[in-house]
């Protein structure tokens, strides 16, 4: 099978190969190839994955090394990746999943606010029609007792507030539209 | 006989232990978002408080007095947060025939609010930091506070009088600041301890914040304990404390304890408590105020001086004698650190990351204690602080109980959530960490200068093992997932559910 992963930008292509034992408790041979340079020689690697309480064991036949992580996977595809010293978030198929999604509106300079966490609205900084600077605090949303200011990065004019004073929101939940 | 425990996470789960040492039954009491919290599935019986939100769970006085009665309890020990420092349910305890496990009514009272400890401790004779006397109601005019700040001046601290771990506090530049600071620290207090109440303090430059913890009985008895140094803070809340203070003078740290001493006498203080202080490079002090409960960084003290905390409460809450050597209180045994695990994301500004704790793996071995509320499979409720444990680790030597942090660090994983490992991580290498070099504004200002810059880079050998292992993941889940083609072991099936359930 083969997956793309992409981090930071970075996207590989991996084959992966069942070589040993029979699924989890066996043995794999992976191909990593840089998306941008297919062409390039790309030595196998072999390792022995088993999963565990937490995520993967890893041992790599070659030097014995171990590594042991945690992996969580989000329905978008992102898959946080806990290493000993350092956690990174990896995409799996993120490029074919943009092209068969149904798009952001990203390009018309619209920014869509939306909730980087569940939590309740506590104030109103704005309203429609108002002209934002960049950063400029929108709203405030409270979440585990810590009010957080929210913003967007561009300056703009707030065209929608789709929340009000205390109500509750979700993670992902739309806040304000601004233009 | 039973305690049971107005409170819930880490500290509830702490209390438990400590109560069950000495052979005490617990009560736990629940939430809705807490029913398979570890406090209530650890305790003796568990009693259901009402909704998720505090106010109508955790906070409601009438239900735990009467879940105290009803189960037979006879003490009540309020943890910290919550109604630790409220006079009213230590009132409401002591109506009901419940022993509170803490100070009185009146001490609470006192030391609660800001302004009369500050003139408590004038009276004892010990320094304060310049500021208001009477606080501010919600009523106060806007030209009052414009004078008041005035005459403290700039840069200034607006603090609730209620306040608490940073909450209703904010600081002030410049006059033209002053009002919506104000009105934020108001709305904070507010929603966070019920009083809307705030007070000005000068805001002293550079200054390190050294805590003494104490204990004191009903004899007339207090005991200072060798001090606490928590100046690593992050919008005012502590994120790291240790024990000893690595640059305190040892003359220094018993003048501190005769003045936290001094503050408790003066008011007839019992139980655990807490004076802070804050030292400026001279090392002269100034009294901050008082915390009238146990402290999350309680720990620290307990390893340092091999003397248990909640132990104490408890047996000072029954009448009994304290029968701590003085010396002993006063003499570090080792350098204990802590670090505290907030469900937060450090490289998005610290934004709260509550959710399901997926997978939990706890750093173990020597000179390492974990103090966690959390388990795997438990969801981690957006209503409450977003602290999830306290990793703390001694050494002989600072320098010993910093490596220990970092390897004991590199051993957590909290899976599903975002935590502040990886900020503790970076912390842990920083020279100024390692040097001793920092004062109260030293992070903020770090990661001010740093503008959200990641704490912890991965190699290009970190970014080569997320690629295998997202891959991998990926395969078992295809695997997983394809009817008929099971794979086998009980692995694969054990795999194959986790990785359904996360999609």
């Amino acid at each position: 099978m083969t997956f793309e992963i992409e981090i930071a930008g970075h996207v590989r292509t991996v084959s992966i190969e069942n070589v040993g034992g029979v699924g989890p408790d066996g043995r794999f041979r992976l191909t990593i190839r840089d998306a941008a340079n297919p062409g390039a020689e790309a030595r196998p690697l072999t390792l022995d994955a088993r999963p565990t309480d937490v995520g993967l064991s890893l041992l790599f036949a070659d030097s014995g090394r171990s590594v042991d992580l945690a992996v969580t996977a989000q329905p978008n595809g992102e898959h946080f990746v806990q290493l000993p010293h350092v956690a990174v978030t990896a995409i799996v198929e993120g490029r074919r999943a943009r092209r068969g999604g149904s798009g952001e509106a990203s390009g018309s300079g619209e920014q869509r606010l939306m909730a980087p966490m569940p939590g309740r609205v506590v104030r109103l900084l704005v309203k429609p029609g108002d002209e934002v600077a960049p950063r400029q605090g929108l709203l405030v949303v409270e979440a585990m007792k810590m009010e957080n200011e929210l913003s967007t990065a561009r300056a703009g004019r707030v065209r929608e507030i789709s929340v009000a004073e205390g109500q509750s929101v979700q993670a992902g939940q739309l806040l304000v539209i601004v233009e | 006989m039973k305690v049971l425990i107005a409170n819930r996470g880490e500290i509830a789960v702490r209390i438990i232990r400590g109560c069950r040492e000495l052979g005490f039954d617990t009560v736990a009491v629940y939430s809705d978002a807490d029913r398979t919290a570890p406090h209530v599935r650890l305790a003796d019986e568990a009693h259901h408080l009402g909704p998720s939100l505090a106010r109508e769970s955790y906070l409601r006085i009438d239900k735990l007095v009467d879940i105290a009665r009803r189960t037979g309890a006879s003490l009540v020990h309020p943890g910290y947060g919550f109604l630790a420092e409220n006079e009213e349910f230590a009132q409401a305890c002591a109506d009901a025939g419940l022993t509170f496990v803490g100070p009185s009514p009146k001490a609470i009272e006192l030391m609660g609010s800001k302004t009369a400890a500050r003139e408590v401790a004038i009276k004892a004779g010990v320094p304060v930091v310049p500021g208001t006397k009477a606080p501010f109601g919600e009523d106060a005019p806007d030209a009052l506070l414009v004078t008041e700040a005035e005459r403290i001046g700039f840069p200034l601290l607006v603090k609730a009088v209620a306040g608490g771990g940073g909450k209703g506090m904010r600081s002030v530049a410049k006059a033209a600041d002053l009002l919506s600071a104000v009105r934020t620290a108001r709305s904070e207090a507010k929603s966070a301890f019920g009083d809307a109440a705030v007070y000005f303090e000068r805001r002293l430059i550079g200054p390190r914040h050294i805590e003494i913890q104490l204990l004191g009985d009903a004899h007339g008895t207090v005991i200072p304990f060798v001090e606490r140094e928590c100046s690593i803070q992050r919008r005012h809340q502590k994120v790291v404390e240790e024990s000893p203070s690595p640059v305190l003078r040892p003359d220094v740290r018993l003048k501190l304890a005769e003045c936290a001493a001094r503050v408790a006498r003066e008011v007839g203080y019992t139980n655990a408590g807490t004076i802070e202080f804050l030292v400026d490079e001279q090392q002269n002090f100034y009294f901050l105020e008082m915390n009238t409960r146990l402290q999350v960084e309680h720990p620290i003290t307990e390893i340092v001086t091999g003397i248990d905390l909640v132990h104490w409460q408890l047996r000072i809450a029954q009448g009994e004698r304290l029968t701590i050597d003085p010396e002993r209180a006063l003499t570090p045994r080792a350098h204990a650190i802590e670090c505290r695990i907030y469900a937060e994301d450090p490289d998005l500004g610290f934004l709260p990351s509550p959710g399901l704790v997926r997978g939990l793996r706890i750093p173990n071995g020597p000179g390492v204690r974990h103090d966690g509320g959390v388990a795997a499979g438990f969801e981690v409720p957006t209503t409450y602080d977003s602290m999830l444990a306290k990793l703390i680790t001694w050494g002989n030597t600072r320098e010993e109980a910093v490596q220990r942090l970092g390897r004991a660090l590199a051993e957590y994983r909290v899976v599903g959530l975002k935590t502040t490992v990886p900020f503790f991580q970076w912390l842990v290498n920083q020279p100024d960490f390692i040097d001793s070099r920092f004062d109260t504004t030293w992070l903020d200002r770090v990661l001010t200068e740093r503008r959200g810059q990641p704490f912890v880079a991965p190699s290009a050998a970190d970014e080569q093992d997320a690629v295998i292992a997202a891959a991998l993941a990926a395969w078992f889940r295809a695997h997983g997932a394809a009817a008929g083609s099971p794979v086998d072991g009980r692995g694969a099936w054990r795999w194959a559910a986790r990785m359904d359930g996360l999609r």
